[in-house]
C-alpha cells in the first residue's frame, strides 16, 4: 500500500528543503523525499503539481472546550477542523470546565481525541500549571507528564503573584516542561475589553493598556533568564513585548513566542460599533504593532504562529461587547490567513512560512513533528496546501462547532488541501479529481 | 428605519433638523396649541440601568405626544433570571412594541437592541459612550441664549474619560462648528483622544479661557475608589468651576450641568444657581427634543407646517 505525491514543491524547513520533487508513503510511513521515488508499487497518485508539499502542521495552541463547554466544540469537531486546517498535531488548552490538572483528565482528552469519530490528528495536551488555574498552588505536573503533556499554562489566568511563577518554573525545569504564558497583568488590564487607544476613547469602552502585556511579558522572560525555564510566550500583540522578547533571546533567556493571525490581519479600528468577533485578548491593537509583528517574524523574534481557536456559541457572542468572551475560532483559517496576510506580501518566503507553521512549534515543544525526514515522525504527516487557490472563507461551511469568526466572507489566497496523518485524513474541494488517480 | 444612537453617525442636517422639531415643540407645548399627537403606538422604556431624570423626561416627552409607554426594568423581569439582553429585545420585538428607549450600563449595548428590534431605538444613554438626547437638549439650551452654535468656545470640563455626556456633546457641538475643549486632569481624560473632536486641556484656566459655555461634568465618587483621583476636595481646588474661575471664561459665559449636581465639587452655588447658569434650561428642554426625538425616529419626516394641524393619521402603519 504505497501512495504518491507527485511533482509538488517540498518545502521542509527542517532539512533546509526547497525543491520540486515527490513523496512516497507505505503503509503509514514516509518512505522517501525527493526528485526521484524507486518503487513501482504505487497504488495511489496525488499529482501535486503547482502545490506545496509540507510537513504535517503543528498548532500550539488551540481550545477544544472539553471537558466541560461542548457547546462550543468538542475533542471530535476540533480536530475535525483541525485536520481540514492542515495541522496532523495541535495543542489543546487547559482551560477547560473542569481544568486539565490531573492525569485522569490528560488521558480522557489522549482517548477521546484518539477514538475513530476524530478527525484524526495528534492531540498534544496542556496542563494546568497549577491546581484549577487558580495561581496558587502548582499541579501534579509529573504524573501529568507521564500521561502525556507536552507544557504547562494558566492560559487566561495568568499567574499573578511572581514568586508562584518563579517557584513553577524553577519545578519545570527539572520535568524539562516548557511553560506557555499568556502574559497579562491583570491589575492593569481589568474590566478592560479592547486595546485602550483611540478606539477605547471613541466608544467608551474601557481599555486594556499595552503595559499590561508588557510587563507580564517582561516578568516572565526575567524569570525565564533566571531560573533556566523554556518559557513560550503565547499570542504576543503588542510592539513592546515583540520588543521585550527581542532583548530576552538577545540576553539569552530560553524564550519563545507565538502570534494568532488576528493580531497580524486586524487593528483596533475593525472593532467599529462594538463588534464581538473582534474581541480578543490580548486585544487587537494598531498599525504599529502590525508593523512589528512584521518585522518580529521576519527576524525570527517570533517563532511561530498560531491559530489560537476559541470557539464560542452565537448566543455567547450576540451580546454587548463589554459581556462578551475573547477570542474567535481559527483552526480552518489560520493557514489561509498567513499565507494571504503575510506570505504573499513577502513577510515571509514560503520555507519560512511552513517553519513557522509546523518546524517551529514542534521544535518548541518537542514534538515528533514537523519534518519530512522518514522515520523521525510516528507516521507520515504530511499537508499539502495549494498556495495560490482564490477563495472565500465561508464560516457556515467548517468543521467547528462555533461560527464566531471575523474572517466570514474574507477572501484569501492559498488553502490547504490534503492533510495526511498516516493516511489522507483531509481532502478539500479544492483539490481537484483529476490530481487524484488509483493506479490498481 | 431611523435610530437614534449616537450622534456620532448623525449628518449635520439631521442634527439640525431634531434641533428646529425640539424648538417648534416647546413654543406649542407651551402655548398648549397644536402638539402633534403620534396615535398607535407603544414605545417601550427600557432602563437598565437606575435613571430618574432621563425616565421622566422621556415619560414626559411620549405623554405631549401621546405616546403610550411600556416600563420595562431589568429587575424583576425575566433578565434578573438570566435571559439575555437579545432575548429580551425579541420578546418586546414579538409583542409588536413599536420603539424602543434604552438606557444601558453597557457601551454599544443599543447597537445590539437594534440589530434584533426591528423597530426604532433611541439611545438614552449607554455606559460611557454616548447619550445622544442629553446633547440635543443642550445644544438646544445653547442655541436658545447664544442664537448659534457656530464658532462658539465650549470647555468640557471634568471626567471626559468615563462620560458618554462628554462624547455626545462634543460630537454635536463639533459637527455644528463650535470649537470643543476638553478639559480636566490626566486620569480622567482618555490616554488617545485622537478619535474625539476636542482640544484637551490639563489645566483649568487655560481650558476655559474666553469660553462661551462651560460644561461641568459630574464627578462620580467611584473615581476616588479606583485611584483615579486623590480627594473630592482636591478635585475641586484644581477644576471647579465658581465665582473665582469662572472669570477666566467670556464674561457672558454660560454655564451646564447634566446633572445630578455635586454642589462644592464641580460647581459652587454662586455659579451653579447665578445668572450664567443654564441648567435648569437644560432640563426643561431635554423633554422638548426627547419629544423631537421620537417624533423624528417614528414619523421620519420633516418639521410639520406652522400652524400644524394635528397630524393626519390616515394610512400610517405600526412603525416595522
Amino acid at each position: 500500500m504505497s501512495i504518491l505525491l507527485k511533482n509538488g514543491r517540498i518545502l521542509d524547513p527542517s532539512q533546509g528543503m526547497d525543491m520540486v520533487g515527490n513523496v512516497l508513503i507505505e503503509f503509514d510511513q514516509i518512505i522517501s523525499v525527493g526528485p526521484e521515488v524507486a518503487t513501482d508499487e504505487i497504488e495511489e497518485i496525488y499529482d501535486c503539481t503547482g502545490l506545496w508539499i509540507t510537513p504535517g502542521l503543528v498548532d500550539p495552541h488551540v481550545h477544544l472546550r472539553e471537558p466541560g463547554d461542548s457547546h462550543k466544540e468538542t475533542i471530535v469537531s476540533g480536530t475535525q477542523a483541525a485536520a481540514a486546517g492542515g495541522y496532523t498535531t495541535i495543542c489543546c488548552m487547559p482551560n477547560t470546565n473542569p481544568p486539565l490538572d490531573t492525569p485522569a483528565l490528560i488521558d480522557f482528552i489522549l482517548d477521546r481525541s484518539a477514538s475513530p469519530e476524530a478527525g484524526g490528528v495528534f492531540v498534544a495536551p496542556v496542563g494546568a500549571l497549577t491546581v484549577g488555574m487558580a495561581g496558587e498552588r502548582i499541579s501534579d505536573l509529573a504524573a501529568m507528564k507521564k500521561a502525556g503533556i507536552v507544557a504547562a499554562s494558566d492560559e487566561a489566568f495568568p499567574i499573578q503573584d511572581a514568586n508562584v511563577m518563579s517557584q513553577a518554573m524553577e519545578f519545570c525545569v527539572q520535568l524539562d516542561l516548557p511553560i506557555m504564558a499568556h502574559c497579562e497583568n491583570l491589575a492593569l488590564s481589568s474590566g478592560g475589553s479592547m486595546n485602550e487607544g483611540a478606539m477605547s476613547a471613541m466608544l467608551g469602552l474601557k481599555g486594556i493598556p499595552r503595559t499590561a502585556e508588557e510587563i507580564a511579558v517582561m516578568r516572565n522572560c526575567i524569570l525565564a533568564l533566571h531560573t533556566g525555564c523554556r518559557l513560550h510566550v503565547m499570542r504576543v500583540s503588542s510592539w513592546g513585548a515583540v520588543e521585550m522578547i527581542r532583548q530576552a533571546k538577545y540576553l539569552g533567556a530560553p524564550v519563545t513566542c507565538e502570534v494568532c493571525p488576528m493580531h497580524f490581519s486586524f487593528t483596533e479600528d475593525s472593532v467599529k460599533e462594538f463588534d464581538t468577533l473582534f474581541k480578543i485578548t490580548p486585544p487587537l491593537r494598531t498599525r504599529a504593532d502590525i508593523e512589528m509583528i512584521y518585522e518580529g517574524l521576519s527576524d525570527g523574534t517570533i517563532d511561530c504562529i498560531a491559530s489560537d481557536h476559541s470557539p464560542h456559541a452565537s448566543h455567547e457572542v450576540d451580546v454587548p461587547f463589554e459581556e462578551a468572551p475573547f477570542g474567535s475560532v481559527g483552526l480552518e483559517t489560520t493557514v489561509a490567513a498567513t499565507l494571504t496576510m503575510l506570505t504573499h506580501k513577502g513577510i515571509l518566503t514560503p520555507l519560512e512560512t511552513v517553519r513557522k507553521l509546523s518546524t517551529m512549534p514542534a521544535e518548541i515543544l518537542r514534538l515528533e513533528a514537523g519534518t519530512l525526514r522518514p522515520g523521525e515522525t510516528p507516521v507520515a504527516q504530511v499537508t499539502v496546501i495549494d498556495p495560490n487557490v482564490e477563495w472565500t472563507f465561508d464560516r457556515n461551511k467548517t468543521f467547528s462547532k462555533s461560527k464566531n469568526t471575523p474572517f466570514h466572507g474574507m477572501a484569501f489566497k492559498g488553502k490547504p488541501v490534503l492533510t495526511f496523518n498516516g493516511g489522507e485524513i483531509y481532502r478539500d474541494a479544492f483539490f481537484e479529481q483529476n490530481r487524484y488517480q488509483m493506479v490498481r | 428605519m431611523r435610530h437614534l444612537i449616537t450622534i456620532r453617525s448623525l449628518e449635520v442636517e439631521h442634527i439640525q433638523e431634531l434641533l428646529d422639531l425640539g424648538a417648534d415643540f416647546k413654543e406649542r407645548v407651551i402655548a398648549n396649541k397644536n402638539v402633534p399627537k403620534i396615535a398607535n403606538r407603544v414605545l417601550g422604556l427600557l432602563f437598565f440601568e437606575n435613571s430618574t431624570r432621563t425616565r421622566v423626561s422621556f415619560e414626559q416627552a411620549a405623554y405631549y405626544l401621546g405616546i403610550k409607554t411600556a416600563n420595562f426594568s431589568s429587575h424583576g423581569s425575566s433578565m434578573s433570571k438570566g435571559e439575555t439582553l437579545k432575548d429580551t429585545i425579541l420578546t418586546l420585538r414579538h409583542e409588536r412594541l413599536n420603539g424602543l428607549v434604552m438606557r444601558h450600563q453597557m457601551s454599544g449595548a443599543p447597537h445590539l437592541a437594534a440589530r434584533f428590534f426591528g423597530g426604532p431605538v433611541v439611545n438614552a444613554g449607554d455606559g460611557q459612550h454616548e447619550h445622544p438626547t442629553q446633547a440635543l437638549g443642550d445644544a438646544m439650551t445653547i442655541l436658545e441664549r447664544k442664537g448659534s452654535l457656530q464658532g462658539l468656545r465650549v470647555a468640557i470640563v471634568g471626567d471626559v474619560k468615563h462620560s458618554r455626556v462628554a462624547r455626545s456633546n462634543a460630537w454635536l457641538l463639533n459637527k455644528m462648528g463650535a470649537e470643543v475643549r476638553f478639559v480636566g486632569p490626566r486620569n480622567l481624560i482618555p490616554i488617545n483622544t485622537a478619535n474625539l473632536p476636542g482640544e484637551v486641556f490639563y489645566d483649568l484656566q487655560a481650558g476655559i479661557q474666553d469660553a462661551d459655555v462651560v460644561m461641568c461634568l459630574r464627578l462620580q465618587k467611584e473615581r476616588m475608589s479606583d485611584g483615579l483621583l486623590s480627594s473630592s476636595s482636591e478635585y475641586a481646588a484644581m477644576y471647579q468651576v465658581n465665582r473665582d474661575t469662572l472669570k477666566w471664561a467670556s464674561p457672558d459665559c454660560m454655564v451646564m450641568h447634566p446633572g445630578p449636581l455635586n454642589r462644592g465639587i464641580e460647581v459652587d452655588d454662586v455659579v451653579a444657581d447665578g445668572a450664567h447658569s443654564a441648567i435648569n434650561n437644560q432640563v426643561e428642554n431635554g423633554v422638548f427634543v426627547r419629544m423631537a426625538a421620537l417624533y423624528w425616529v417614528f414619523n421620519e419626516l420633516e418639521i410639520p407646517e406652522k400652524p400644524a394641524k394635528p397630524v393626519a393619521k390616515k394610512g400610517v402603519k405600526v412603525g416595522r
